[in-house]
């Protein structure tokens, strides 16, 4: 019989603090309870086989080369209640409501400048800033179309935001995946109690995408859409192909399109070239196109800039979009919907000391070993110090960064993230989770029924990322009986 | 709609998986003949270098010409890019950036495959694993085939699949023909004729037309009539004559195909040009092998320039 073990004094997300199942989990928690680990076992052996099957992979990059490995899955579910759940959907569209609000304003009269809500100086500083978008008007006021935030439960069992990734974010297909494996491993527990679908992600993506074509296609043609990669080299390359394939839409890659002299879009096919109406890009804005960012990609469009000035072609997300993809404006998204929602953020943040102001730098450095300290434009989890953990070098040299480079600092108490029962080394073991739900911003906001639960595999590490380890598990919503 | 870069992905994963295929069913039938020749008939496996080109790769790895390392060459090496086992990693390179397009059971498919060549292909070498290694590969090509039949949409991307496989498999029975029926009308050991009919049934194994054969051709008996079967048979998916037609009718589908067509045609009328009983010599077979070769190279390269021709348009 496989025991459920919990950490004293933290959050889990199965059993609470008696080892009492919560509500919505009461249903896996007895069947994990009547299981042999053995079997269990035996489950997760067979998951393993169908995502090697299915070629479900992800690449890491050691020294310059990229390996494929297998994509990793823990059969045991997280579980959310729905009506908790629905909660957390509010405040999410709640947040990129404010958050493409934001970015809008940004590149039109600043307002919340002009207002004092926002520090100048940090638009000044800005690496995401992108002068070529200012005066741009994307369809629906929307920049960040497609955005992936990471939610993380303490131990007081509050769901805080833990940061916004609005550039573009990868996941969406893991998650699907995840719950295509985790049907066949608890296949029982869908006929018992009512999990709530995630299927309809892609469709959502692909309707989203085509209605930010030009309107002056309508009775023309119906708009073609395209998933724009880097390449089969790129960690996500899964991803992308994994969503073209499910939205029935090409999968270009630079080479594949090019610009011409009126600033109109055109893919390389077998009949001669054919028109491109909207972008999905999966590269970064420096990449996108070397006539006007980097000069050196191979990977972009040239003159992709200049369709989209022209209205020719939507691009999602819309260049620029990252300029609110960083640590440290993410500290005033509460300030956005307060601002431009008139509303209270139904979601937290979690406190964070923006080491750009002297006060709060001052107790940074004071209290760095309680903090975790993050630059303003990494990620994947790298570039992050863990104060408790780390060494009194580590800690120094990231204080020297920071007094050197204040404005792009800032300095989070340290989570005691949830945990959630986790098949390792032959038990059931407590390991940590956060949650990275999908929400898609056009004319409406869409957002995933649940998201993709990543798990730090190795005991004690708060670090998910899939690059330095991380695996993933199929998170259920079910509703609440 | 199909990408031109995604067309040329698709042509070269069915020519490699093909490959792969026509590469396996030879090494078995070889294996499987060897065993049958009496020892006075020194085992030739020195001919499957012939079959399957590389023989400079060879060359310059190998000290001799004996059954492992022609094997292992043939069937394991990762340096050898005609391998069956770096023909299926290339097939599934070529893929992997076409996975939007094909049926999603068919990339399972293809990573199955891929999977039984990484686990299998070492222990490929050992006459006593060979056989079952090469029918797994054989079989699950054929699996994957059979999921593109049946659930693919005879679209161009279909269209540039079938007219890979086609070009390779027309091109590998050419090549059979001319190194394997080659050897039988050219010099030969003393008393080997005694063998000539299992021989020109191992000729017919290699392509797996020897049943076929047979029924087809109940009272037809010796040489001329199993060239003329391997050249000429439209009705029989192995023969150079169903693979050309193929490649006929998959260009006729496609836009823009005129100067495929054209050498589609030159082809076909090198093919019915002369009486299979002229081809009884080893050297008048091996120049109709020739011409076909080339011809089929000419179709392959004017496909590649219709289709993947990256500069043919502004940029």
């Amino acid at each position: 019989m496989a025991d459920l073990r919990t950490l004293p004094l933290l959050w889990d997300e199965l059993v609470d603090a008696h080892g009492n199942p919560r509500p919505a989990a009461a249903a896996l928690v007895e069947r994990l309870r009547s299981l042999d680990i053995e079997e269990l076992q035996q489950r997760q052996g067979l998951a393993e086989v169908d995502i090697l099957a299915l070629g479900i992979t992800f690449t890491v990059y050691h020294d310059g080369q990229g390996t494929d490995r297998a994509w990793p899955m823990d059969i045991v579910p997280r579980v959310i209640g729905a009506s908790e759940w629905a909660q957390i959907e509010r405040g999410l569209k709640q947040r990129l409501t404010a958050l493409n609000r934001f970015i809008d304003d940004v590149y039109h009269d600043r307002r919340i400048v002009a207002d004092g809500v926002f520090p100048d100086e940090l638009l000044q500083g800005s690496v995401n800033l992108r002068t070529e978008c200012v005066g741009m008007s994307p369809k629906f006021g929307v920049w960040a179309h497609i955005c992936g935030s990471d939610l993380v439960r303490d131990a007081d069992g509050v769901v805080y935001v833990l940061e916004d990734n609005l550039r573009v974010p990868s996941g969406a297909s893991y998650l699907l995946q995840n719950r295509a494996i985790s049907k066949r491993a608890f296949a029982d527990l869908f006929e018992l109690q009512s999990i709530l679908p995630v299927d309809d992600y892609t469709d959502q993506l692909r309707r989203l995408l085509v209605s930010l074509a030009s309107d002056e296609l309508q009775g023309v043609r119906y708009p073609q859409v395209v998933v724009l990669t880097p390449g089969v080299y790129n960690s996500a390359y899964f991803e992308h192909a994994f969503l073209a394939q499910q939205m029935g839409v090409p999968l270009v890659e630079g080479a594949d399109l090019f610009v011409d002299t009126s600033d109109r879009v055109w893919m390389r096919t077998i009949d001669g070239p054919k028109p491109v109406d909207v972008i999905y890009r999966r590269l970064d804005d420096q990449f996108l196109d070397p006539e006007v960012f980097r000069k050196d990609s191979h990977l972009g469009v040239p003159g992709v800039m200049r369709a989209w000035h022209a209205g020719n072609v939507a691009i999602a997300n819309a260049p620029g979009a990252g300029v609110a993809d960083d640590k440290v404006v993410y500290a005033w998204a509460p300030d956005f919907i307060r601002y431009y929602l008139d509303e209270e953020p139904l979601l937290p943040n979690v406190p964070t000391y923006r080491c750009l102001y002297a006060d709060e730098l001052a107790y940074v450095i004071e209290h760095a070993r309680e903090l975790v300290l993050k630059p303003a434009n990494e990620s994947g989890g790298y570039g992050l110090t863990i104060g408790s953990v780390a060494t009194e070098d580590q800690l120094d040299a990231a204080i020297e960064a920071i007094k050197a480079d204040p404005r792009n600092w800032v300095a989070q108490p340290i989570l005691q993230l949830s945990t959630a029962p986790t098949l390792c080394a032959g038990e059931l073991a407590p390991r940590h989770v956060d949650l990275r739900p999908f929400v898609l911003s056009g004319h409406e906001t869409y957002v995933t029924m649940g998201g993709l639960t990543r798990v730090a595999l190795v005991d004690g590490s708060l670090v998910v990322n899939s690059s330095q380890g991380g695996g993933s598990k199929d998170t259920w919503v079910v509703e609440d009986s | 709609m199909l990408l031109s870069r995604v067309a040329e992905r698709l042509y070269w994963a069915a020519r490699y998986l093909e490959r792969a295929e026509g590469t396996a069913r030879i090494v078995r039938e070889h294996s499987n003949v060897i065993v049958d020749l009496p020892l006075t008939i020194p085992p030739n496996w020195d001919n499957l270098l012939g079959i399957t080109g590389g023989r400079e790769g060879f060359d310059e790895r190998y000290d001799a010409g004996d059954e492992v390392s022609i094997v292992s060459f043939l069937v394991a090496d990762p340096l050898n890019p005609g391998s069956v086992y770096s023909s299926i990693g290339h097939a599934r390179e070529n893929l992997r950036t076409c996975r939007d397009i094909l049926p999603a059971q068919a990339w399972n498919a293809v990573n199955d495959l891929y999977l039984a060549a990484v686990r299998g292909a070492a222990d490929g070498i050992q006459r006593r694993h060979r056989s079952r290694f090469l029918e797994k590969v054989i079989a699950e090509h054929q699996r994957l085939l059979g999921i593109l039949t049946t659930t693919m949409s005879r679209d161009e991307a279909y269209t540039m699949l079938r007219l890979g496989r086609h070009i390779e498999r027309g091109d590998m029975v050419t090549r059979v023909l001319d190194v394997r029926a080659g050897l039988l009308l050219g010099e030969r050991p003393e008393r080997a004729e005694l063998y000539d009919d299992l021989q020109w049934s191992s000729v017919l194994r290699c392509l797996s037309a020897l049943q076929m054969y047979n029924r087809r051709s109940a009272s037809g008996d010796g040489a001329a009539e199993v060239i003329r079967f391997i050249l000429g048979e439209y009705t029989f998916p192995r023969s150079v004559a169903y693979c050309l037609a193929g490649v006929q009718a998959s260009a006729r589908e496609l836009p823009r195909s005129e100067s495929v067509m054209a050498a589609c045609r030159a082809a076909l009328a090198e093919l019915s040009a002369s009486d299979p009983a002229m081809l009884l010599d080893a050297d008048e077979l091996h120049n109709k092998a020739d011409r076909l070769q080339i011809l089929i190279g000419s179709i392959s390269d004017r496909i590649t320039g219709a289709y993947f021709g990256h500069t043919a348009w502004p940029s």
